[in-house]
């Protein structure tokens, strides 16, 4: 397992490139330049997320292995504070920045889009869209982010599901009930039978 | 008001002020014991089986108290093995309720927001209430019995269970594991009903597996609440944010009809319960204030409440915190994360016992010194596994480490149970509860020194927690028992067991005699002298304590 590991350390983010312009639009909500905060709910809106080669290298043959587009939902700076298991390292294979994958797509020069509902299991947190390109191999060559270099403009709040149901809530209640009314009728039983 | 002479039930029947007598607690009852006083007025028939007050024969055999002389294991003979068997049984489920959340925490910690510091005081909050429970149930059980104290424990703490569905910000999840945390104090009801209902020979195996079983929880869990989470999510399709939330219910569950099954099978001793027998002979209360004192300035007290903070306390520590160590360490799944920190937890099943065991052994060849080498060795051992554990990298080695890590932990919880009957026997109800609240505040401060903040990694806190455990465990070199000597030190010659428990009584206290059963096991507590001493000690009787010129220290 130690082999696997240790043939798998890859590719450092530094070294990556970004050649890709990437996009994503909170579907009825307005882009507009500058570092805005927009808000997305999980299970309601959609995200629609444009990727296109940069088009100053465009004909420049850059994209000559370039095969998959990985496109991913990736945490800002502040949702990663005091939270270890969303820590950015260099080396991608450690990193744990962009651990929701939102969608793969084979790679052309024109681009292409995606339409995302938001999965019921992203949690609340601010976010960014990042588009990794990577070879036949799965290594990764570039990419392209919806954010600045720093990763404070351009960024998306989604707000999660509470993961409660009123069913839940009621049957919380019953047993409660039940159990501290149990404790009760045995005690009565018990003092009763005393006397 | 002249007080009417007083007759002492035997110490482990003697039921006084609040605090003043936790019997059972321990562990490890006296061993040679000659003469057994009786409590109740028995009908037994000579030659006919003991029966019970309501004529039924006992399946066990029994002393003249109707204790179990024997424990077996594979079965449900009412009282003696069915007590076993709901003692252990409700300890473990509260203690799979205590650390349900912390296998589930890489699919909570997304759905609450936490943080590394919210979770940190949420692991400190869930083992913080049983410091002060844990004593508290010393006094109930005394009071109201074995039976209610630990039944009414789960059912009133059940509903708190239920309130995790409905959590939806740190600070409720804070404030949900803390009380559900109140419920760890079974682990003293357990042990206080092991010792009512089984003979001192066997009481330290019934004990110290009862204990083990019951700590088993804290691994059980580990495996048990990925699993249901996962059928919950694939086989009903609910979605990772409520799965967890309904998963909560089974521990809820199990907990509301245990509890309600020990109300109705439980039975406080052999021959009924509390409520059903009349108290037989004259009942003494204890001074609260002299049983206080006689604890609180016996320095050995805070000794081995420091080193069960830093056996039992680290076991509760590495429950909260390994699921999620090898899922983001070593980038397990839940499940296999789980079955790793589950393995910790089951080693309980053979570890725990195991230390009363060696103890036991040590103390048979060279006495209470050798009952301190034991227990000091074993725990440092844990704690060099627990550095190494903080300093390997590879998945493999680690699971290894962490398995050696639990035994030698696990086992040190055993020993420290073996020594503590012997530090006082006027105060040992105290001096035991107070041993057990040690470990919860070993655990609580353990977590918030080392895992509560981001500032170094959680590899790094192991490292940090294991040196600790080496550092605490150095005190036990300074325990001096006079008449048997300590570590390094021989004991002192002039010196006895009668002098030494005997200078918890003052002089008008001897005088009224009530110093009588300290001296009961001052007889017995020979056999600590060691293997060469110990067919002296069979053959001599009670010392008359009046000739001795010292008072011991």
């Amino acid at each position: 397992m130690a082999l696997v590991v240790a043939a798998e350390t890859g590719v450092l983010f530094s070294s990556l490139e970004e050649t890709l312009v990437v996009t994503a639009d909170i579907q009825g909500q307005n882009w507009t330049d500058g570092p805005r905060i927009r808000t997305a709910r999980v299970g309601e809106d959609h995200m629609l997320i444009k990727w296109a080669l940069n088009s100053t290298l465009t004909g420049l043959g850059i994209d000559k292995n370039y095969m998959t587009v990985n496109i991913r939902l990736c945490f800002a700076p502040i949702s990663q504070v005091e939270r270890g298991w969303r820590k950015t390292v260099d080396d991608l294979h450690k990193d744990k920045t962009c651990t929701i994958a939102i969608t793969s797509q084979k790679y052309t020069t024109e681009g292409n889009f995606t339409d995302w509902r938001i999965r019921k299991n992203v949690p609340g947190a601010t976010y960014f869209v990042r588009a990794y390109v990577t070879d036949t191999d799965g290594t990764q060559l570039a990419y392209g982010q919806t954010t600045d270099s720093l990763k404070t403009s351009n960024l998306i709040v989604i707000e999660s599901i509470t993961g409660r149901h009123l069913s839940m809530d009621v049957a919380s209640i019953i047993f409660s009930t039940a159990s501290v009314g149990a404790l009760i009728g045995f005690l009565i039983v018990e003092f009763r039978r005393l006397k | 008001m002249a007080p009417t002479p007083p007759t002492w039930r035997l110490d482990n029947e003697s039921v006084g002020e609040p605090g003043s007598s936790l019997h059972g607690v321990t562990g490890h009852e006296p061993t040679f014991l000659p003469t057994i006083d009786p409590v109740h007025e028995h009908d037994d028939q000579p030659g006919a089986p003991p029966t019970d007050l309501k004529g039924r024969p006992f399946k066990l055999p029994v002393d003249s108290e109707h204790k179990a002389k024997t424990v077996r294991i594979w079965t449900i003979h009412r009282p003696h093995m069915l007590a076993f068997h709901l003692s252990w049984f409700s300890f473990m489920v509260c203690f799979f309720s205590t650390f349900a959340a912390p296998p589930l925490m890489p699919v909570i910690r997304e759905n609450l927001n936490l943080d590394k510091i919210d979770i940190g005081n949420a692991g400190v909050a869930s083992v913080a209430g049983a410091v002060v429970s844990r004593v508290l149930m010393g006094t109930i059980c005394d009071l109201l019995g074995p039976r209610f104290g630990a039944s009414s424990l789960m059912l009133i703490t059940a509903p708190a269970v239920f309130c995790m569905s409905l959590v939806t910000d740190p600070t409720g999840f804070v404030l949900v594991r803390f009380f559900i945390g109140f419920c760890l104090a079974t682990f003293v009801s357990c042990q206080f009903w092991m010792s009512s209902m089984f003979n001192t020979k066997v009481v330290g195996i019934a004990n110290g597996t009862a204990a083990g079983w019951g700590n088993m929880g804290g691994g059980i869990v580990q495996l048990v609440m990925p699993g249901v989470f996962h059928i919950i999510r694939h086989n009903i399709g609910s979605n990772d944010f409520t799965a967890w939330r309904i998963a909560f219910f089974i521990p809820g569950v199990i907990q509301v009809f245990v509890g309600i099954v020990v109300l109705i099978f439980g039975q406080d001793l052999p021959d009924g319960n509390y409520s059903e027998l009349k108290r037989k002979g004259d009942k003494v209360n204890d001074s609260f204030k002299k049983v206080f004192l006689y604890a609180v300035t016996n320095y050995r007290m805070y000794i081995f409440a420091l080193t069960y903070g830093y056996c039992f306390g680290v076991e509760l520590t590495i429950d909260n915190i390994i699921a999620q160590y090898f899922y983001d360490r070593f980038d397990l799944n839940l499940t296999t994360a789980g079955t790793v920190a589950a393995s910790f937890g089951l080693m309980n099943l053979f570890s725990r016992p195991l230390g009363g065991v060696l103890s036991d052994l040590a103390a048979a060849r060279w006495g209470m010194r050798g009952r301190l080498w034991c227990s000091w060795t074993i725990q440092t051992l844990g704690g060099i596994s627990c550095i190494i554990l903080g300093v390997v990298g590879q998945l493999g080695p680690a699971i290894v480490v962490l398995l050696l890590f639990s035994f030698f932990v696990q086992a040190a919880c055993g020993t420290t149970f073996g020594i503590i009957p012997f530090i006082s026997r006027r105060s040992l109800g105290i001096i035991s509860g107070a041993t057990g609240a040690g470990g919860n505040v070993g655990a609580v401060v353990t977590q918030a020194i080392f895992f509560l903040n981001s500032s170094y990694p959680t590899e790094r806190g192991i490292l940090y927690m294991g040196i600790m455990i080496v550092c605490c465990t150095l005190p036990v070199c300074f325990v001096y028992f006079p008449q048997w000597g300590s570590m390094f030190c021989g004991p002192s010659k002039s010196v006895t067991e009668a002098d030494y428990y005997k200078s918890e009584w003052n002089k008008d206290e001897q005088s009224r005699g009530l110093h009588k059963a300290s001296m009961k096991f001052a007889e017995n507590a020979k056999s600590e002298r060691g293997s060469q001493h110990g067919s002296i000690a069979a053959k001599e009787g009670l010392e008359d304590a009046n000739t001795k010129g010292e008072t011991a220290v």
